[in-house]
């Protein structure tokens, strides 16, 4: 079984505790994570690494699944950055520069501390860089697995009149839509609480918002079919990515029922629930987005209780630290509320250390936040009054 | 006789030869490991005695309820009923339970795991870093195993079982299946343990509150029959989970709570760990290790 693991193109398998592990598509964040996510995992992010995490799954040829009832998910996949064939240049250069620069007296309590965290530059990369700047190809998006889920129907593949040409993949889409339980068309078959929009004629029994129950069974079908279970034992063995956008947002909220009632966070914790024994016992991950800053009331504290890892950004623009100078190099602050232990007794959570996220035009990076030195000479200081004995017309540099 | 390099963190316990009592508090002990098998002639320690080797195996150690620091902290007896869990917010009580397994399969008792929160393979790989075998246990009849996260992926879509409509329900087949499995391993002999790893889990189910709260009640009467105890764990994060973590602590001989730390994370200390029983209180704060978990008293 373990040796078979190795064989998944895209993951690496982790000693201590024979996790499997697939990157993010963001080196700095696998290497937060101890490698990248553990197969099996589960964690609520936001778009960009969003994005990265799915370019990476094409890039290593996973399939992917894809989700969303706020925006298109083939938008989400046209937005996908280009992979930057060319390795960048390592971190290991860019620190042998820094040792070689001259030695500055800085406080004691940070003199001991290394520059690089050494517990994350040993684990090796297993994933790829992307170039925000550029979108990936058509080409490498139509070779790709992708499912789409827009909360109507399922569409295979980028777009149908592209598929047409490749045989093998039209044959596959043909297959899913078989295996969906699905009746179309949906908007024809609406009740009068309808308005139009699908599953409203097909009520759950379970869930308030019939929209989590279909996902939920689109999802399964996507594992069964791929043969993704654990328990399958496919020729070739891949891992499929799930990706769920803004989960939870006004979009998901059930038809008849106005604004957050209390089932439909009941509705949220029962998917998130039902997605972890799901992805538990496949060979998948899935990574879904939560827009927080729309509740208010409702918690999040029981999904993040079915999650393994809740990662949270907080941006930098519209509050007060926007226009903070010592903030200037960062987007954002990047706060991991949850690292779990998968496995194993100890989490990786690297302690109470603050990060920051930084979107450059290229890159996307989260890196430890290091407040610049206080050295700017802000003109205030000359016109200060010299006290005691000193003279009047000191130099800067004078004492 | 194979040569094995371990790694005992806070190991303690006392020396086969000298008799004297070993406690490490901290940094990490190599100590050089033979074969199980050989008879304990060599001092435990280099320190007892510079000259000799030590010899240790993980599993071969004495009595886990004494070196264990975890157990020793909890000092769980027969006598303990009813064994409440509480974790709160970020903390995770997996070590607790997957230590109590530890006592439980060393005194030869029973245990059935009920399994919401993790699949079985994760109690196996940390079973074997604590020295035992979980799925051998499971050929053995010793432990049986309800895994409703697995169980689950069945009724998706489906809307059975896990997912049917009538809460109530559910949760009737649920406790006839944990009575089938307590009554297919229970012995006459032994003492046997109903392992709940997260109750709490059961209203991401959807069951209501009274329901979950009167599924506790039958649970609990399972202790009229001497031979059973129960070990049940819950997590708060919200006020209804508290509503159960206050009511198991209400009915429990053995209350422990793990909470993460106040001030938020540290690299040196994992949680708090609080042990209460009628006799009184005590805490500690505790470090998690891949082999184990260190405590350390507090006040």
């Amino acid at each position: 079984m373990e040796k078979k693991n190795q064989n998944i193109p895209g993951t690496t398998q982790k000693y201590q505790n024979g996790q499997l592990l697939t990157s993010s598509g963001i080196p700095s964040l696998d290497s937060l994570l101890g490698g990248g996510f553990p197969r099996k995992t589960f964690m609520d992010l936001i778009l960009k690494l969003f994005l990265n995490t799915f370019a990476e799954g094409i890039a290593k040829k996973h399939s992917v699944f894809i989700a969303s009832q706020d925006v298109n998910p083939s938008s989400i996949i046209k937005e996908l950055p280009a992979v930057i064939e060319n390795e960048p240049e390592t971190d290991s250069k860019i620190s042998k520069t820094c040792d070689g620069s001259d030695k500055m007296k800085i406080a004691f309590r940070y003199q001991n501390l290394p520059t690089v965290d050494s517990s994350t530059s040993n684990i090796k990369h297993i994933g790829h860089s992307f170039d925000l700047s550029r979108n990936m190809s058509l080409n490498d998006i139509e070779n790709s697995e992708i499912y789409y889920w827009t909360g109507q129907r399922i569409e295979n593949g980028f777009n149908q009149s592209i598929n047409k040409n490749i045989n093998g993949w039209l044959i596959q889409s043909e297959h899913h839509l078989l295996h969906c339980n699905f009746t179309p068309p949906y908007r024809d078959r609406g009740g009068p609480n309808s308005m139009g929009f699908g599953f409203s004629s097909e009520r759950s029994k379970t869930f308030s918002n019939p929209a989590y129950n279909e996902l939920l069974k689109s999802i399964k079908n996507k594992i069964k079919e791929g043969k993704f279970f654990l328990k399958d034992n496919p020729v070739k063995r891949s891992v499929l990515r799930i990706g769920i956008h803004s989960l939870g947002s006004p979009m998901w909220l059930p038809h008849r029922k106005s604004l957050h009632s209390i089932n439909s966070t009941r509705d949220l914790d029962m998917f998130i629930f039902c997605l972890r024994a799901l992805v538990r016992s496949a060979y998948a991950i899935a990574v879904i987005t939560v827009p927080t800053h729309l509740y208010h009331e409702v918690s999040l504290d029981r999904c993040i209780h079915s999650s393994d890892i809740a990662m949270r950004l907080q941006a930098f623009s519209g509050t007060e630290l926007e226009n903070n100078q010592s903030l200037s190099d960062y987007q954002g602050f990047f706060y991991l509320t949850k690292l779990a232990a998968i496995n194993s007794l100890v989490s990786r959570h690297p302690g109470s250390i603050e990060y920051a996220f930084k979107l450059r035009r290229k890159k996307f990076s989260i890196e430890v936040l290091h407040l610049p030195p206080d050295i700017q000479d802000d003109g205030k200081k000359e016109n200060l009054p010299s006290f005691g004995c000193g003279r009047g017309n000191k130099q800067l540099l004078d004492f | 006789m194979s040569e094995v390099i371990l790694e005992i963190e806070g190991f303690s316990g006392p020396c086969w030869v000298c008799k004297r009592t070993l406690i490490r508090s901290s940094g990490c002990v190599k100590q050089v490991a033979l074969a199980a098998a050989s008879p304990p002639k060599y001092h435990l320690d280099t320190l007892c005695s510079l000259s000799d080797i030590a010899v240790v195996t993980m599993i071969s150690l004495s009595d886990p309820r004494n070196s264990n620091p975890v157990l020793s902290a909890l000092k769980i007896k027969p006598q303990d009923k009813i064994i409440s869990i509480r974790e709160n917010l970020t903390a995770d009580s997996n070590f607790i339970l997957t230590h109590l397994i530890k006592q439980i399969l060393y005194e030869k008792n029973r245990l059935c795991l009920v399994s919401f929160h993790n699949p079985v393979e994760h109690y196996q790989y940390v079973g074997k870093k604590l020295g035992y075998d979980l799925l051998k246990a499971v050929e053995d009849n010793v432990v049986k195993i309800v895994e409703p996260i697995s169980d689950i992926v069945e009724n998706i879509g489906l809307e059975e079982n896990y997912l049917q409509e009538d809460k109530e329900n559910l949760v009737k087949c649920f406790y006839h299946d944990i009575k089938r499995c307590l009554s297919d391993i229970s012995t006459e002999e032994t003492q046997t343990y109903l392992m709940v790893d997260d109750l709490s889990h059961l209203l991401d189910l959807g069951v209501d509150l009274s329901v979950i709260i009167n599924f506790v009640n039958y649970c609990v009467n399972f202790i009229n029959n001497d031979r059973v105890s129960v070990v049940l764990n819950s997590h708060v994060s919200s006020k209804i989970d508290e509503i159960i973590a206050n009511n198991l602590q209400y009915i429990a001989d053995v209350h422990i709570e793990v909470s993460p730390l106040n001030t938020g994370r540290s690299t040196d200390v994992t949680g708090f760990l609080t042990v209460e029983r009628s006799t009184g209180k005590s805490r500690y704060h505790y470090k998690a290790f891949d082999r184990g978990d260190k405590n350390f008293p507090s006040r």
